[in-house]
């Protein structure tokens, strides 16, 4: 070992004549890079801020498919199929929404698979799906599933709901095209019928009086039918003010031709000229009528509203870039959370706290000194971060000023958080622990993944409690509508702030008076 | 203590932290001189890291009184601490700046500026051999290093007063001898300073010696007048030629007792005898001398002064205060 030096270890007293302004500034700063400088000698950790939220971001973005479930769906057909419905385009009709696996007839086999997981529904079709329909009564398609996810179970009940009404739609195009075909025929014999009634309105002989009974009878059963094929009143009154009328005109036509049977019967009818001339003007409204309803399409009859839609924007954004604010947000605020949690706490155990007492240096300057170190470096993360986003076509249509200030507020809220996460804790690992909690706490509560209105009013105060919830509606606001973020926004992390600042202040105080 | 006529860096009167249970610190009445160095030596948990926490106002006492650099230490104010330097038993050390940026770091904290820090550093690196080392980690010291670190960090500010809380524990004798060789230095150049320690035979460093045990100073003296105390004077070891004179020549020294404090057989000897006087080195001479002219002569085959350890004398001291203590409970 070398011999003393010999120079004296006294320092000159020149040494000691800093202003006391600039000595508190110099002791905030001490704080300052010494936080600077531990996180810059971690380039792992700085490169895991950064770059891997950045990757996480794009493979979210380039993998993300459908926001939908995949529902593994097995058809259970009847013996006889469905009658008018081919298969091909039962799959259509279902593909839509369900992954359709299998289409059997084997209810049995279905339910094997759904027992072993292999598949997550069966919907099994009626039988007799139109007998039953004109029996008046609703065939009903059995939805069996077995899912485990509430979200999803939700979606499947949402999705068969949707279904169904296709199907039932799709049931009464073929019903109304049959309708049409039929009635196109009885038509024929409506105006054919006219005739026969300007006939009896001329007088029938004797001779003749058996076969117009005959006849009448049998076109008042054509006009039955006509009646019970036609689609329900309603869907014929959507089209329009003509059709609305096909059903009374028809009506009025069936009691005043059975009137005039009777009357031919009772050998009355000369006397009831009148009526049989009304009934021959009802056919002749009866034949435009249906001329009417046979010429339109069956889409058309079932479905009169069409969609319209149109985005304000010209269409929504990709997946990567609607998220992209939710990234930055829990970017920052993780990483203030985890950096302010292991700060306090690692150097109270590491004894600290005891060398800062016994220094000229306050509290305030400790804390100051932090906040500081920490918003510099996230700040800096952040910029690189947003660059990164920039460059991958992320927008940023508000204002860059409005901007930076909500991130600078975001940062010290979620310092704030992290500092008071620090303070409470008795371990590195107790604090990294309650760090994660917060995580989770974000992704569950902070609009991330689920819209905060579908939590309950108690769950409020835990969300307006978390720095990101503020900070990931400011950002979509700023970054993605143009628009400055909310007040609540603004005033949501200046409470945080204010309050974690005051409550740091107050448990590190006692902290460092018991050290 | 002596030295009355030098200012007093640290003087307490009466001082009690009780923690209850028995631990503490209880009834210390002591002082320290400026430019001196005081030896807190004692098992650990006696309450040396106590005692020095009173002094440096990060304990209050809860009975009696005590200034450091003349102020109540509760009521310091950021000048005073400017003026104390401070060396924790656990180490504080940051693991991820350079040795450079951890004095840097401490330095700051007494508002050193940078151009300050830079000059003061340059010295206190050449003083305690750290020169190669200002841009090594924190974590790739050796526990030397790593407590020469510290050292440089307390005296950054240039201090008045330093507390050193068992700078020596756990490092090599060889850096030990080094570390007081650096304290003895700092307190050549006016400095005050207190170390704690466990090893006893670093008494011999200090200018005074506080014993400590159960949170009591048992004494508190120069490390020459905590031997005299306890061995009542220096000893003389005497080999006779003829262990037949034994007995003649415990007459003649008992005879000579302007001199000769006390003189009795050595312990498991024969032959030999242990004479207190009050400077061995001065009185041999003229105790050969007497034993010698007695008729018969009475030979001495061999005298020398008795190098007593500092351990020997600690152990006799806490066996001292531990007497009463049974006695009581007897």
């Amino acid at each position: 070992m070398a011999e003393l030096s010999d120079k004296p270890v006294v320092a000159s007293r020149e040494t000691m004549m800093t202003p006391e302004w600039q000595r508190w500034l110099i002791r905030v700063r001490a704080y300052f890079w010494k936080e600077v400088n531990e996180i810059r000698r971690q380039p792992l950790l700085i490169l895991s801020l950064i770059v891997g939220p950045l990757l996480v971001l794009i493979l979210f973005g380039s993998t993300y498919v459908n926001s939908n479930p995949r529902v593994r769906t097995a058809v259970v057909l009847p013996e006889e199929g469905i009658p008018g419905l081919e298969e091909e385009q039962l799959r259509q009709v279902i593909g839509l929404n369900f992954d359709l696996r299998l289409i059997t007839r084997n209810e049995a086999e279905a339910e094997a698979l759904l027992a072993a997981g292999a598949i997550d529904l069966i919907q099994v079709l009626p039988d007799n799906i139109f007998q039953t329909m004109r029996g008046g009564v609703s065939p009903e398609i059995a939805f069996t599933a077995n899912v485990i996810n509430p979200l999803v179970e939700g979606w499947v009940q949402y999705l068969a709901y949707a279904q169904v009404n296709e199907i039932n739609r799709a049931l009464l195009v073929v019903t109304t095209a049959r309708a049409q075909e039929e009635a196109a025929g009885i038509r024929v014999r409506v105006v054919d019928f006219e005739g026969k009634i300007l006939e009896f309105e001329q007088g029938i002989s004797e001779a003749r009086k058996e076969a117009a009974e005959q006849d009448l009878k049998t076109f008042i059963d054509f006009l039955d039918e006509l009646n019970r094929i036609l689609p329900p009143q309603e869907v014929l009154a959507q089209h329009s003010d003509e059709l609305a009328q096909l059903r009374p005109i028809l009506t009025r036509v069936r009691i005043s031709l059975r009137d005039v049977r009777r009357a031919l019967l009772d050998e009355t009818l000369t006397e009831g000229l009148l009526e049989l001339t009304n009934t021959r003007n009802d056919l002749q409204l009866l034949s435009g009528t249906l001329e009417i309803f046979v010429n339109i399409a069956p889409d058309r009859l079932v479905s009169p509203v069409k969609l319209s839609y149109r985005n304000l924007r010209g269409s929504a954004y990709s997946a990567v870039v609607y998220y992209s604010p939710g990234v930055l947000a829990l970017l920052v605020q993780h990483t203030a959370i985890t950096l302010g949690a292991l700060a306090l706490v690692r150097e109270r155990l590491m004894g600290a706290f005891e060398v800062f007492r016994v220094a000229p240096v306050s509290l305030h300057q400790l804390i100051i000194g932090k906040y500081l170190g920490y918003i510099v470096f996230i700040g800096l993360a952040t910029l690189a971060l947003i660059i990164a986003m920039l460059v991958i076509g992320v927008p940023l249509l508000g204002n860059w000023l409005q901007f930076a200030g909500l991130t600078l507020l975001l940062i010290i809220a979620s310092l704030g958080v992290g500092f008071l996460i620090s303070t409470l804790s008795g371990s590195d690992s107790q604090a990294i622990q309650l760090a994660m909690i917060s995580l989770l706490l974000s992704i569950f509560f902070s609009g991330f993944f689920i819209s905060v209105e579908s939590f309950a009013p108690v769950a409020l105060p835990v969300v307006y409690a978390i720095p990101m919830s503020h900070g990931l509606a400011g950002f979509q606001y700023l970054m993605l509508r143009g628009l400055p973020p909310s007040l609540g926004s603004w005033l949501g992390l200046s409470l945080i702030s204010i309050i974690t600042f005051g409550l740091v202040v107050i448990i590190t105080r006692r902290q460092l008076l018991r050290a | 203590m002596t030295a009355a006529s030098k200012q007093l860096a640290i003087h307490a009167e009466g001082v009690e932290v009780d923690f209850g249970n028995g631990v503490g610190i209880f009834d210390q009445t002591y002082s320290v001189p400026e430019g001196t160095i005081l030896g807190m030596i004692g098992p650990s948990g006696c309450g040396k890291t106590t005692t020095c926490r009173v002094a440096l106002g990060l304990l209050t006492p809860q009975r009696g009184t005590i200034t450091t650099l003349g102020r109540t230490p509760n009521r310091f104010t950021a000048g005073d601490r400017e003026r104390i330097g401070y060396i924790p038993q656990q180490f504080v050390l940051y693991p991820r700046l350079s040795v450079a940026e951890n004095i840097s770091f401490v330095a700051s904290l007494y508002g050193m500026s940078t151009r300050q820090i830079k000059v003061r550093m340059d010295e206190l690196l050449a003083f305690v051999d750290l020169t190669e080392a200002r841009d090594r980690l924190g974590q790739n010291l050796s526990g030397g290093m790593q407590r020469r670190l510290m050292l440089v960090g307390a005296l950054m500010h240039d201090p008045a007063l330093l507390f050193a809380d068992e700078p020596t524990a756990g490092i090599d004798p060889v850096l030990r001898q080094r570390f007081w060789e650096y304290f003895r230095r700092l307190r050549d150049e006016g400095r005050t300073l207190v170390v704690t320690t466990q090893i006893v035979s670093e008494a011999i460093y200090c200018d005074y010696v506080a014993v400590m045990r159960q949170g009591r100073i048992l004494a508190v003296d120069t490390p020459m007048g905590l031997r005299r105390r306890v061995l009542g004077g220096e000893i003389i070891d005497l080999t006779l030629e003829d262990p037949e004179n034994i007995g003649r020549a415990l007459a003649t020294l008992r005879r000579w007792h302007d001199v000769v404090k006390s003189v009795r057989v050595a312990p498991n000897s024969e032959a030999d005898l242990h004479v207190v006087v009050e400077d061995a080195r001065e009185y041999l001479p003229e105790v050969l001398n007497r034993l010698e002219n007695q008729r018969p002569r009475i030979v001495v085959a061999s005298a020398a002064p008795l190098d007593v350890s500092y351990d020997d004398i600690f152990i006799r001291l806490m066996e001292e205060a531990q007497a009463p203590q049974e006695a009581d409970h007897g």
